[in-house]
């Protein structure tokens, strides 16, 4: 079951590179939040109660509600629908993040002699990662590049499910604020942006450079 | 004793910060900027200097490795502020609102660098290290411009990803150590023989490319020149002088692992590849510079590069190292800070419009002159010494086609430098600008140069006397690497 699901979170991958609606990539989020709040519930069977309840107040209402929710009001502050100029057409995008992907799976095999480390969800994150991380430079609006940026996050932190030791809730807890804050402060650089560039293209960010 | 001390260096602040937000006076912001840099520097240099015990609380503690980057932090954060003074009377087109958040968001920024250089632990240090890109983002977004949005933008968004591929690095470390579930240094380094091999290299490419991208080396270095540039002149001299040091510092520490580990063969060549290419690439685009704050932020990268290098080197070299580490921070802070001065006479960052600085303004001109000279290592700069100890370990080790590359790329930097440097101070003013730039050097008061003199004086009094209070730091911190 749990595997199901880590499987599942690797195919909303495939979903986001091949789609070029902005609320179609933030709903993504959504469903990405609450397949890691099933994966940490079914995964967790010895966790101390506070880190459990930590982990699905992380998962749930921060990565599930609160982000998307914020990303939605900036989306409909900004009027910003697709994002269908991306340097790669759709249908090679979806072939290249089918290959990660595969890619993955291959290295979470390569995994299983490894202690402590659970490899399907070690291969589906790290395959989630390099998916997240191609987008970021192939996508042409910015806000895409923060959707992106979350969809890492969210690859980094089945990474972090994948090894069988817990990391201090402190560290938990400062990653997630970290993380919230850079989300909430590019989010608010994305409408100045909009208002100052009147558009939200990658390539007006151009201006400062050392040669012509 | 210490855990007082430390917690005044790491409580002080929110109180600060949030009494400006309470009293919102430009003046009492500026005020408790002062505060708290005497507090701060009363604090450091009684943890460095008179504290012995070992006291410590679980994530913070004063350690000898630590020591002298805190030391560097407090002088250069005091200097800064009292430069502060002059510059923010500069600000009187501003709203009080904005010069408070200034404060506040300076406040924070210090405290972050402070308490990332003051952990023991790995996972802290992470978290502020990216506190640290939250905070000073406001900062880089003062001035409102098309361009310092769009440096902030980049500043945020790569040093996010940069320090999300150190937290993977964090992971495979934890993979790495398969009985150890803490990250503590000193655990980590107790326990170095148990650590994975083939995990902790992994993990120490990710770390070095994670918290490297915040230290500015290159290949992930190019936020670096834009947010340098763009940002008010003090926060310019903050980020070069103190927070690339905190990122090195935690790059140092996993070395340091890697190398009792005995993997630090792989280490060393991937800091030497990146101390190459960043003295490369400051070679390539100082040559044609058009921006001078552009300029001093590349100079940053090369320097960065020279501490890679020298760490790469290992031995003697760990000692110019620290050296360069105290030098480059002052020499630049001083730079960063009479570059806002240069900015606030001419009006302009454009190096094109820039003619007979020394004219303009005597003082301001012969302290342009002589931060350039202490940056390139020009006797007897301390920054002479380090880059001396550097080539000649580099000889010692039979290194001599880096050896000759490293020189060569020097020369290339420095020639760069200079050319900008000499057409800014010297030759003729021109005559339309002469009334404005009159009436702009008014504006200069006397605490815009003397952080400046006093950094000056350090950097070229330390090329040729060491104290002994301070080289007895300086020799703590060796013997813990």
């Amino acid at each position: 079951m749990e595997n199901g699901f880590i499987i599942l979170f690797g195919l909303t991958m495939l979903y986001l590179a091949s789609t070029s609606r902005i609320i179609s990539h933030i709903r993504v989020l959504v469903v990405q939040g609450i397949l890691l709040f099933l994966i940490c519930l079914l995964g967790f069977k010895e966790a101390s109660l506070i880190n459990i309840g930590f982990l699905v107040f992380e998962t749930l209402v921060v990565k599930a509600i609160v982000i998307p929710a914020f990303l939605y009001k900036i989306l409909k502050k900004t009027h910003i629908k697709r994002d269908d100029a991306a340097n790669i057409p759709h249908f090679y995008c979806l072939f290249i993040s089918s290959f990660i992907l595969l890619f993955g799976f291959l290295a979470s095999n390569s995994m299983l002699l490894v202690k402590n480390v659970s490899p399907l969800c070690f291969g589906v994150s790290i395959s989630v990662i390099i998916i997240s991380l191609w987008l970021i430079t192939i996508k042409h609006k910015i806000i895409s590049s923060v959707i992106e940026f979350i969809t890492m996050e969210n690859g980094i932190f089945l990474l972090s499910l994948s090894v069988a030791k817990e990391m201090p809730v402190l560290v938990n807890l400062g990653v997630l604020l970290d993380v919230f804050i850079a989300v909430y402060i590019l989010g608010l650089f994305v409408r100045e942006i909009d208002k100052e560039f009147k558009d939200l293209e990658v390539s007006h960010l151009s201006e400062l450079k050392d040669y012509e | 004793m210490t855990n007082a001390l430390l917690i005044s260096l790491l409580i002080f602040p929110a109180l600060i910060a949030l009494l400006i937000l309470l009293v919102k006076k430009r003046i009492f912001g500026n005020i408790m900027i002062n505060i708290y840099a005497i507090v701060h520097f009363l604090s450091t240099a009684c943890l460095v200097f008179c504290n012995n015990s070992s006291e410590a609380t679980q994530y913070f503690a004063v350690d000898n490795i630590n020591k002298i980057f805190l030391l560097v932090l407090s002088l250069v954060f005091l200097m800064t502020a009292i430069y502060n003074n002059g510059y923010s009377k500069t600000m009187t087109n501003l709203s009080n609102k904005k010069v408070c958040l200034y404060s506040v968001m300076t406040t924070c920024f210090v405290w972050a660098m402070t308490g990332a250089i003051l952990t023991v632990d790995l996972g802290i240090a992470w978290i502020l290290i990216e506190a640290t890109t939250l905070t000073s983002a406001y900062l880089i977004y003062f001035h409102r411009t098309k361009s310092s949005i769009e440096a902030a933008w980049k500043y945020v968004f790569m040093c996010s990803i940069g320090i999300a591929l150190a937290f993977i690095g964090i992971i495979f470390l934890n993979i790495s150590a398969e009985n150890i579930n803490s990250l503590n240094y000193e655990v980590l380094l107790h326990n170095t023989k148990l650590f994975n091999p083939f995990w902790l290299k992994l993990a120490f490419v990710f770390i070095l490319f994670g918290f490297g991208t915040k230290m500015g080396l290159a290949p992930v270095h190019f936020w670096l020149p834009d947010a340098h540039s763009e940002s008010p002149s003090p926060i310019s001299a903050l980020l070069s002088a103190t927070l690339l040091n905190s990122a090195y510092l935690v790059i140092l520490r996993i070395y340091n692992i890697l190398n009792i580990a005995e993997c630090s063969l792989y280490g060393k060549i991937m800091l030497a590849v990146m101390g190459f290419l960043s003295i490369f690439i400051t070679a390539v685009f100082v040559y044609h510079i058009k921006n001078y704050k552009r300029m001093l932020a590349y100079s940053s990268i090369e320097n960065m590069g020279i501490l890679a290098i020298g760490t790469a080197l290992g031995g003697p070299a760990f000692y110019a190292v620290i050296l360069h580490l105290i030098g480059h921070s002052l020499a630049k802070a001083s730079f960063f800070l009479t570059s806002g001065n240069i900015m606030e006479i001419f009006e302009t960052k454009k190096i094109k419009s820039i003619n007979g600085l020394i004219v303009a303004d005597k003082k301001t001109g012969w302290l342009w002159m002589a931060s350039f000279l202490a940056i390139c290592a020009f006797p007897t700069s301390i920054l002479f010494i380090s880059k001396f100890i550097i080539i000649k370990t580099m000889l010692q080790k039979g290194y001599y086609g880096p050896c000759i590359l490293f020189a060569l790329l020097l020369t290339v930097v420095l020639y760069g430098i200079a050319k900008t440097v000499l057409r800014m101070t010297f030759g003729e003013l021109s005559k339309e600008k002469n009334e404005m730039i009159a009436q702009n050097a008014k504006k200069i008061t006397a605490s815009m140069y003397i952080p400046q003199v006093v950094m000056l004086v350090i950097v070229f009094v330390l090329g040729i006397y060491i104290p002994p209070f301070l080289n007895e730091v300086i020799q703590n911190t060796l013997s813990a690497l």
